[in-house]
C-alpha cells in the first residue's frame, strides 16, 4: 500500500454497499481527499478519516438504496438465485447422503464444502445479473442458516463453531467470491 | 467534494460523504438539480466525478426556503434582547 492509496477494506466495503449511480463519484471523491490529506497530516489521521466517512456513509447509503426502486429489483433477483441455489445445494447433499457417504460423519465433512460452493456460485451469479443483488443474496443465507440453527434442523451432533461457520462463512463466500473473480479477471486482463 | 467542503465550512460540522450523496439524489429526483459524469483523473484512482447543477426549478424552491427562514427569523434578534 502506497502512502497515498486509501484503506482496502474501507475501499471494498463502499464499492459493495454503495448504489451503481453514486459509487464511482463517492469513491473517487474519498480516494482525491484522502490523497489531499495525507499530504498535509499523518497517513494514520488520512486513515481514520476515511474510515470515519465509510462508517458514517454507508447507513445513509443502505437507506437510500432501499428507497429507490433499484432496491427491489436487486432483492428480486437475489430472491431468484437464492430458489436455484438451494435447489442445487439440496440436490448434491442428497447426492451425498444417499450414494457416495452414507455414513453421518464424512457427511459433516462434506455439507459444508457443498454448502460454500454454493453459496460462492450464487455470489457470482447474483454478481453477473446485478451486483447490487449479491448483499441481499447474503442477508438471505444468514438469515436462513440463522432460523436453521435455532430450529436444530441437524441431527448429527455438531460443535457451536461448525454451526457458526456456516452462520458467517456463507454470507462472506457470497460477497467474497465475485470481488475475487473480479480482481482475477483484471488481473488476467492486464497480464 | 466541494459541496461537502463548503458545507462544513459553513456549518463548522463534520458532514459524511454519504449524507451529501444521499441529500442530492433526492434533490434531483425532484427536479431540483441535475448531474452528470466528468473524466475520470488518476488523483481520484482513474474514478469519474460527479457533476450537480442547480436548476430553475431547484433554485425556485431555494428563493421560496430562503425567503420563509427570513420571515421566520425576523425580529429574532431584537426579542433574545429582551428573553
Amino acid at each position: 500500500m502506497s502512502r497515498s492509496s486509501p484503506p482496502t477494506f474501507a475501499c471494498w466495503l463502499l464499492e459493495t454497499v454503495v448504489p451503481t449511480p453514486y459509487r464511482e463519484a463517492i469513491l473517487g471523491d474519498l480516494i482525491e481527499e484522502y490523497a489531499l490529506r495525507t499530504e498535509s497530516t499523518s497517513r494514520f489521521t488520512a486513515s481514520r478519516w476515511f474510515w470515519s466517512q465509510t462508517c458514517r456513509s454507508v447507513p445513509s447509503m443502505v437507506w437510500s438504496s432501499l428507497r429507490s426502486r433499484d432496491c427491489l429489483i436487486s432483492i428480486g433477483i437475489a430472491m431468484s438465485v437464492y430458489i436455484v441455489m438451494e435447489i442445487l445445494e439440496y440436490a448434491a447433499n442428497l447426492t451425498i447422503s444417499k450414494w457416495v457417504a452414507p455414513q453421518p460423519t464424512t457427511y459433516v465433512v462434506l455439507a459444508p464444502v457443498v454448502f460454500l460452493t454454493a453459496c460462492a456460485i450464487g455470489g457470482c451469479v447474483a454478481a453477473r445479473i446485478r451486483r447490487g443483488a449479491t448483499k441481499f443474496l447474503a442477508l438471505m443465507v444468514m438469515i436462513t442458516v440463522a432460523v436453521l440453527i435455532d430450529l436444530k434442523v441437524c441431527t448429527i451432533p455438531v460443535p457451536w463453531w461448525y454451526e457458526f461457520g456456516f452462520l458467517t462463512l456463507g454470507p462472506l463466500a457470497v460477497i467474497i467470491t465475485p470481488t475475487l473473480f473480479g480482481r482475477l479477471k483484471q488481473q488476467g486482463a492486464v497480464t | 467534494m466541494i459541496v461537502r467542503r463548503e458545507i462544513e465550512e459553513r456549518t463548522g460540522r463534520n458532514i459524511s460523504i454519504g449524507a451529501v450523496y444521499a441529500t442530492l439524489e433526492r434533490l434531483e429526483a425532484k427536479g431540483y438539480v441535475s448531474s452528470f459524469t466528468g473524466e475520470p483523473t488518476p488523483q481520484r484512482g482513474g474514478r469519474a466525478k460527479r457533476l450537480f447543477r442547480v436548476e430553475a426549478a431547484g433554485k425556485r424552491a431555494l428563493e421560496v426556503s430562503e425567503q420563509t427562514i427570513r420571515s421566520m427569523t425576523a425580529g429574532l434578534k431584537d426579542r433574545w434582547r429582551t428573553i
